[in-house]
């Protein structure tokens, strides 16, 4: 594959960097791959460099930063890999838990960052791919109901089978071009407004 | 002896556990403490998670946030008391200042000057700007949700015509001078540094917005406290005791020269002074140490507020898990410090000073007012 990765590295201790863009390459040898080393982060950084993989130093105070960047900004998910000071399995994967893509354990070695680097792309694409699958699984349950209930609300005032409202909702979300969540919204707003009122 | 790390941020308001150590406080009380200053509060938080450190400064709001799923989870964290009150500073470029005031005079009050920043908002909305950039060092800090609650009471709708990014403190001041932002909120001492370096000016602090503002806690991971009930007393002790020694006016010298080391605060000398007069920073551990289940409900008031969470959880609950009055009351107790009777208070409405009832006797507070009247009960 001819792809090329986009790899940024965020740590004031540019030698510590170096040995850990060292293991990147190892590590993406078929692939090619544009490694960026900073000391610090800046925001243009994901607009001109468009990284694919961000490696931050644990310590480095633009942690908090591009965190609340992975939290808020659902543009620019990346997965991030962080350095922690000490080795132990256990807490890695609380972090993996954590919802952090990988944690990589004594980062100074740079023969095991490889096969970290590897476990957290796959991590954060599996993690984006549950997100996503959950949003629409909302979206899908709230459009069921609104179907539901306006399905409920044709069969009770046009006296149809439920099978006959479906079919009514969908005949008219065809001739209207709109999608029949959207009429089913539509008929619950106005059947609002023209239930008697129960509140004298 | 009872080995625990302790973690901090380098702030002002990191004093109680500074001048503990430099005190020996944490000896006399039979704990063998390893200080540990970390660069952000991300790395507080996991560091706490994964059992690295067993206690540390953290953002009040930081816990609850964690509990609630807001970001990575924290472990399991109580905290037995406050760290103090206030000492967060807002400032804005010079550029936005002189916009604000346009040949006139700033209104001082807050409302004055958010009616001001309304103003500008429209101007730069009209001539085509980009919308304003202000800057917080953690999502779920009290920064956020001051400058929000500000910028709602000139009538802006804080989500939709400010830009909100969160900086390192320590790089705030920098981002001003390059015109990357417009303002920030911070921890003293860095936006008085920011002043005193030229990268513009203090527009309003802590007290002006609310006189006795919760900021900072006492975060102790409840697995250690669990483990260590004895210990966890005697490190609020060592803190409350840090409290009274920093809060006389005759250890002031010596509390800037605690927290100007640079393996403390790092910041100048003259800043640090600064903050100390300018912030309403106070240490007092009677009046301002003591964890309120009211701070922590205010807390998440505002995550409601600001359409961070869903009101659908049990906040009295969840505020009674993370905060300890009753740990506090352990510890004060043999000290002789008064112990409140209730573990809430209203917030908020009271202009001048008053008292509130406690054993063995009652406790004057300060005056404790919001900026904008508003009163905080608890249902």
């Amino acid at each position: 594959m001819a792809k090329t990765v986009n790899v940024l590295i965020i740590d004031p201790d540019e030698a510590r960097a170096e040995q850990v863009a060292e293991g990147v390459r190892a590590d993406n040898g078929a692939q090619e791959t544009v490694i960026r080393q900073e000391r610090h982060f800046e925001l243009r950084m994901l607009r001109d460099f468009d990284p694919d993989m961000v490696i931050i130093a644990c310590e480095s105070p633009d942690r908090d930063m591009l965190e609340a960047l992975q939290v808020a900004n659902e543009q620019v998910p990346r997965p991030v890999v962080m350095f922690v000071d000490r080795s132990d399995d256990n807490a890695t994967a609380k972090a993996l838990e954590a919802g952090v893509a990988g944690y990589i354990v004594d980062g100074f070695n740079p023969k095991r960052i490889s096969s970290i680097l590897t476990v957290a792309a796959q991590r954060f694409a599996v993690t984006q791919g549950l997100r996503k699958d959950l949003d629409k699984a909302k979206a899908d349950l709230a459009a069921r109901k609104t179907i539901d209930r306006a399905k409920g609300v044709l069969m009770a005032s046009r006296n149809l089978s439920e099978d006959d409202a479906y079919k009514a909702l969908r005949k008219h979300a065809m001739d209207t071009g709109r999608p029949i969540q959207a009429v089913a919204a539509d008929i619950l707003a106005v059947s609002d407004l023209l239930k008697p009122g129960d509140s004298q | 002896m009872t080995e625990l790390k302790i973690a901090y941020s380098p702030l002002n308001d990191a004093a109680l556990i500074l001048v503990a150590e430099a005190l020996g406080f944490y000896d006399s009380e039979g704990l063998n403490v390893t200080l540990i200053r970390e660069a952000n509060w991300s790395n507080i938080r996991d560091k706490l998670a994964y059992g690295m450190i067993d206690a540390a400064h953290i953002l009040a709001p930081m816990p609850f946030a964690a509990a609630l799923g807001l970001g990575p989870s924290m472990g399991r964290i109580i905290a037995p008391m406050a760290l103090g009150a206030n000492g967060n500073s807002v400032l804005v470029s010079a550029k936005l200042k002189a916009r604000l005031e346009d040949g006139g005079q700033l209104d001082s009050t807050l409302m004055g000057s958010a009616r001001l920043l309304a103003r500008e908002v429209e101007r730069r909305r009209r001539e085509g700007l980009g919308r304003l950039v202000f800057a917080v060092p953690f999502t779920w800090s009290p920064h956020h949700f001051v400058l929000r609650h500000w910028a709602a009471s000139g009538g802006l709708d804080p989500e939709r015509q400010i830009q909100w990014i969160v900086v390192p403190p320590s790089r705030m001041a920098d981002m001003v001078k390059d015109g990357v932002i417009d303002g920030f909120c911070s921890g003293s001492p860095w936006p008085q540094a920011a002043q005193l370096n030229g990268h513009g000016e203090i527009l309003f602090s802590d007290p002006d917005y609310w006189t006795l503002k919760p900021e900072k806690v006492l975060g102790v991971r409840a697995a250690w406290a669990e483990a260590n009930p004895e210990a966890t007393i005697a490190l609020t002790r060592a803190l409350l005791r840090a409290g009274q020694w920093a809060s006389a006016p005759a250890h002031r010298e010596d509390l800037i020269r605690i927290l100007a080391r640079t393996a403390s605060v790092n910041a100048p000398w003259k800043a640090i002074e600064l903050a100390l007069d300018g912030s309403g920073l106070t240490f007092d551990p009677q009046t301002a140490t003591f964890p309120w289940i009211s701070h922590a409900k205010w807390f998440m008031g505002q995550m409601v507020r600001w359409g961070m969470l869903s009101p659908d959880h049990d906040f009295d609950q969840l505020a009674r898990h993370v905060y300890r009055p009753d740990l506090w009351r352990e510890a004060a107790a043999p000290m002789g410090l008064d112990c409140p009777v209730a573990d809430e208070k209203t917030e908020g409405g009271q202009t001048t000073g008053w008292e509130i009832p406690a054993k063995p006797h009652n406790i004057i507070m300060p005056a404790n007012q919001l900026f904008d009247g508003g009163i905080f009960r608890c249902a």
